[in-house]
């Protein structure tokens, strides 16, 4: 049987599939792709794609929403929400069996480390890769706060996991961004609290996100310095003036580097958010492993989606050679 | 010492005598002399001090009045340094589609569901402009967008001769159930007036003259100039008018424009791949404006639309659109139609009645 490109992806909103996709087809690459929908329709575990038929698996996403609607018959709110979590688990459980069932180096990014990636880690890990990361800690108190006030002027609090995305009885839609605490609005701050991750405040010139390709740092840097309403998270967006996206270079030793920690991760591509301060010195922030390239391929002018294309068609090439 | 760095997407286009900083984000141009264009350039490898040094102190207020301005529109910043990680942009082009345009000339003994439209919308085609250039009941209006559901069609530009029936509550009604539908033009117009509709996201624009055949097309216009990423890179390579285009004629025959005088064959008997298979299909797409004359030396020349179809010399593919009245090297506009050097050209393509 010949070995194919396995695509795991969802059947709505993943643009950045559909491009992928849509350049495979203009390359003539052959490839499957499979949702996470596409396990409602499955018979038995037999359907799910197999190993001896896979040569290369790029894994962007699981699943958008369930097909159908599931519900309890007594309506109740909280153990609504048990069941959605139980529901979720249970997918993931049946999706991440092809974790398993797939040799793990026929996988971009490794997914046991991708779907368990932790931020606490990967700043660690920075660190030991020799990159310059923001100061950062977890605190229980509003005490040790006012004692690291003393060392850094501003903190930034932000959430250890994900950023979340609350909804209010009306349909409001509130989302998580990074906020600053500073002695301006300590008073704010409860004397005992929720372990909170809280960071120096980097004062940016610019920003930075990367997308990591096989080796290669596709760069932009992202100006919003003037634009207060993007001071601290550039993803508050300004639309009547839009932060200045242009291509970047990083310096050599600092791809070097950022190669090496992907590298310890087990990632052969992914987005990685960097800072680069007044003085000119570049902080590590982040990595996304499935994170969106879309908003760095188009203006910078990369042809990213292509890119992938055309390494997911080397990657089963080589796949053949070894077999 | 101080810097001048500007942004790698906005892109200076130097002219005979005018130049054109596009801003390739933003979507907006500059038009400069070149004199001011120069000392852009200047910047790019000098501090702020060297150039003004450079110019001489009686240019230092003009100087640093550019230098504002540059940085009020945000084209650029000052840094104690040129960052040397801000790269030059890629100007190569590509698409994922051997056909990213489509012209149909309505005509209702087409059928647009047969092979050769299945083929060519399978090619992941990403824009279609549908042309009608007679009356139209709305019913069939619809047949034809419902033919497009299932295709990776993006974008659909309408243009109908204007009918009261056709108010702006119907093709309110008609854009909201073919959302793809993303702009109308209706000639014929009583008067000339640009409308909204669909949450003001799909403009509407009423034209009072008759568009009755492709006979009108390719005029050249500061309103169809385009700033941004895809024509600018597309231009450095290709022709932005016919590269990766098709179109089907009011009688069913391919060609690269309705306005081109050879076709590739009819749709009801030429398969897609014959067509994409002959390079003679593809000549006219290879023509950049790098290469034509006149238009070589213009600054809007990677921000216009370009016309292949009517030339000045019918007999060189490789001279300026008839229908462009700018000149670059005096940098004014004139009417095209009052040209005595173009009045020989109308007569060969048969334009008389158009200038009228």
């Amino acid at each position: 049987m010949s070995q194919q490109i396995l695509i795991l992806s969802q059947s709505h909103l993943e643009g950045t599939t559909d491009h992928v996709c849509q350049w495979m087809n203009h390359l003539q690459i052959p490839y499957l792709r499979v949702n996470g929908e596409d396990l409602f329709q499955m018979q038995h575990l037999g359907d799910l794609p197999s190993n001896s038929q896979t040569g290369v698996v790029w894994y962007r996403r699981k699943i958008s929403s369930f097909p159908a609607k599931y519900s309890l018959k007594q309506d109740d709110f909280a153990t609504q929400y048990t069941l959605k979590r139980f529901l979720i688990d249970e997918f993931n459980g049946l999706h991440a069996f092809l974790f398993y069932t797939i040799d793990r180096q026929k996988w971009m990014n490794d997914p046991i480390s991708e779907d368990n990636l932790n931020k606490l880690h990967v700043l660690a890990l920075a660190r030991q890769h020799g990159l310059n990361t923001p100061f950062t800690e977890v605190v229980t108190t509003k005490a040790v706060i006012i004692r690291l006030l003393e060392r850094c002027p501003e903190l930034i609090v932000k959430p250890v996991s994900e950023c979340i995305l609350v909804e209010d009885a009306a349909g409001g839609q509130y989302k998580m961004l990074t906020k600053t605490i500073s002695k301006a609005n300590l008073q704010q701050v409860p004397e005992k609290f929720f372990p909170s991750l809280v960071q120096e405040k980097i004062i940016k010139k610019f920003e930075i996100r990367t997308f990591y390709l096989d080796g290669t740092c596709h760069s932009m840097a992202i100006f919003s310095q003037d634009n207060r309403n993007t001071k601290e998270d550039f993803r508050n967006y300004d639309n009547k003036r839009p932060n200045r996206t242009v291509p970047y270079k990083l310096p050599d030793d600092l791809e070097l580097k950022l190669g090496q920690l992907m590298k310890a991760l087990g990632f052969r591509t992914g987005s990685i958010d960097l800072m680069v301060d007044l003085q000119g010195n570049y902080h590590f922030l982040e990595i996304n492993p499935e994170g969106q390239f879309g908003m760095v391929s188009y203006p910078c002018n990369y042809y990213l989606e292509k890119k992938v294309a055309q390494l997911l068609n080397k990657s089963i090439l080589h796949e053949k050679e070894i077999y | 010492m101080e810097y001048f760095n500007l942004y790698a997407n906005c892109q200076l286009v130097k002219g005979a005598n005018m130049s054109l900083l596009c801003d390739l984000q933003m979507r907006r141009f500059y038009h400069l002399p070149n004199d001011t264009a120069e000392v852009i350039t200047f910047l790019q490898q000098h501090a702020i001090e060297e150039c003004l040094a450079h110019y001489g102190e009686d240019n230092r207020e003009t100087i640093t009045g550019y230098i504002d301005f540059l940085i009020s529109r945000e084209l650029g910043f000052k840094d104690h340094q040129l960052l040397p990680g801000l790269t030059p942009l890629d100007l190569s082009w590509d698409r994922y589609s051997r056909i990213t345009n489509v012209i149909i000339e309505y005509n209702e003994a087409v059928n647009y569901n047969d092979t050769f439209f299945q083929q060519l919308f399978d090619l992941h085609v990403q824009g279609l402009e549908i042309r009608f250039y007679h009356t139209i009941a709305p019913d069939k209006i619809r047949g034809l967008l419902a033919g497009f559901n299932g295709t990776t069609l993006r974008f659909i530009k309408l243009v109908l001769p204007y009918n009261e029936t056709l108010d702006l509550r119907t093709l309110d009604k008609l854009v909201k159930q073919y959302p793809r539908v993303k702009s109308l033009l209706i000639h014929s117009s009583p008067i000339d007036k640009q409308e909204k509709i669909f949450d003001e996201s799909v403009p509407v624009v009423f034209f009072s003259r008759e568009i009755n055949s492709c006979m009108a097309c390719g005029e050249i216009r500061t309103n169809y100039f385009t700033s941004n990423m895809e024509l600018f890179t597309e231009s450095q390579h290709y022709n932005t008018c016919l590269n990766r285009k098709l179109s089907i004629d009011t009688n069913g025959y391919i060609r690269n424009c309705p306005s081109m005088r050879e076709h590739f064959g009819h749709v009801t008997t030429t398969a897609l791949q014959e067509v994409l298979n002959n390079d003679a299909f593809h000549r006219y797409g290879k023509i950049r404006k790098d290469e034509i004359a006149v238009c070589r030396d213009c600054e809007f020349r990677h921000v216009c639309t370009d016309c292949r179809a009517y030339v000045e010399d019918p007999q060189d593919i490789y001279s300026k659109p008839l229908k462009c009245g700018y000149n670059p090297y005096t940098n004014t506009w004139d009417e095209w139609t009052e040209n005595p050097l173009k009045q020989s050209a109308i007569a060969w393509y048969g334009l008389e009645d158009i200038v009228k």
